[in-house]
């Protein structure tokens, strides 16, 4: 059974992020892992190999939001400002 | 029974469990994909498995409404795609390696995507691919960047050992039933098997073990509650001993690999009928 509770709604601004893989500050300082770094694969792409370097070919979001614990700490590390967590 | 015993045991091997029977190490078990089929064999690779239907994020989005029959349904769906992997202690896993053919160290996709950390050199690889579709790795080179080590048997074993005492859970990883394609080494949260069977209760099952404290030998030193995964195994304060909650366990065994005076054994889950069908 599950219970309902509003999660935060977390939102990455792919303008200012652009090179997620390499900066990684979110990634590694969220305390319950909520972000993840993805490969933007078309699939008729996929047997390509991508460069973290490239703008774009890497993108961040936040799936699992529902773990989000508001401790702001990705917004504070984040150096092109570009995560905006709301309250859900 | 076990949902994979059921479906891929032989009873004349390994007491029908069935990553232990040969014939599913078989060349014949990859399956080749059929243009336009999706996720099946080990060459989808991880970066192309988007798999039809309902996703974790789905059954988020429905806790946040609320809407429980929508998450209900959407959950059996998901489970009706069947289980993807399976949680081995290191006993097994050794039996494992010596069934399986190549055998590549490779880098960690989950920590790749959660942590951003790239495994480049044989050093660092914390992932373990196995089966005739390791030999096409050179296919997919972003799933592959940071190459691939074949290693023997033995050189496996060892590998295996040293993950162990570093404390990951061993996942056994289907690509395709009953194809074996993957050797996973995991923590709680980045692994991605791992974090959904122990949130969700989907993807992975349980070992064919659950772990049991014998309270004359264990003096509550606290090893094993540091190398717990699952949440299930604790410190008691009251009895100043390891405690186990054997619902929550998952059999993987490193409390009792890392119990310095043997104290944890692992006893086999259909022993304990309550446990028999405790699989997710």
């Amino acid at each position: 059974m599950i219970t309902a509770r509003k999660f935060p709604k977390i939102t990455v601004d792919l303008e200012k992020c652009t090179v997620p893989f390499l900066c990684k500050k979110c990634l590694q300082i969220c305390p319950t892992v909520v972000f993840h770094v993805t490969r933007v694969m078309a699939k008729e792409e996929r047997l390509k190999e991508m460069d973290p370097r490239i703008d774009g070919n890497y993108v961040l979001f936040a799936p699992r939001r529902d773990k989000c614990i508001m401790c702001n700490k990705c917004i504070e590390v984040c150096p092109v400002d570009a995560i905006k967590i709301e309250v859900g | 029974m076990c949902y994979f015993c059921d479906e891929y045991g032989d009873p004349e091997y390994g007491n029908g469990i069935w990553y232990l029977n040969p014939k599913n190490h078989a060349r014949n078990m990859y399956k080749l994909r059929l243009p336009g089929e999706g996720f099946k064999g080990a060459d989808a690779g991880l970066e192309t498995g988007v798999r039809e239907g309902p996703s974790i994020l789905d059954l988020i989005n429905a806790t946040e409404k609320g809407d429980y029959e929508e998450y209900d349904r959407m959950k059996k769906t998901m489970q009706a795609r069947g289980q993807g992997s399976q949680v081995l202690p290191l006993k097994d896993a050794d039996e494992v390696l010596e069934l399986c053919s190549p055998i590549g160290l490779i880098g960690c996709i989950c920590r790749k995507d959660v942590r951003a950390i790239d495994e480049r050199n044989e050093e660092e690889y914390t992932c373990m691919g196995m089966g005739v579709g390791m030999l096409k790795w050179e296919r997919w080179p972003e799933r592959y960047k940071g190459g691939v080590k074949f290693v023997n048997i033995e050189e496996a074993k060892e590998w295996n050992h040293k993950m162990d005492k570093r404390g990951f859970v061993h996942i056994l990883m289907l690509f395709g039933a009953p194809f074996i394609g993957g050797f996973c080494q995991c923590d709680y949260p980045d692994c991605g098997a791992l974090r959904t069977a122990v949130d969700f209760g989907l993807g992975t099952l349980k070992s064919h073990y659950v772990a049991e404290v014998d309270y004359e030998t264990c003096n509550g030193c606290g090893i094993c509650a540091q190398r717990c995964q699952f949440g299930a195994l604790k410190f008691e304060v009251t009895s100043e001993k390891a405690n186990i909650d054997q619902f929550k366990c998952y059999g993987c065994g490193l409390c009792e690999t890392g119990c310095p005076r043997e104290a944890i054994k692992l006893v086999d889950r259909k022993s304990l009928p309550a446990l028999a069908e405790v699989w997710t």
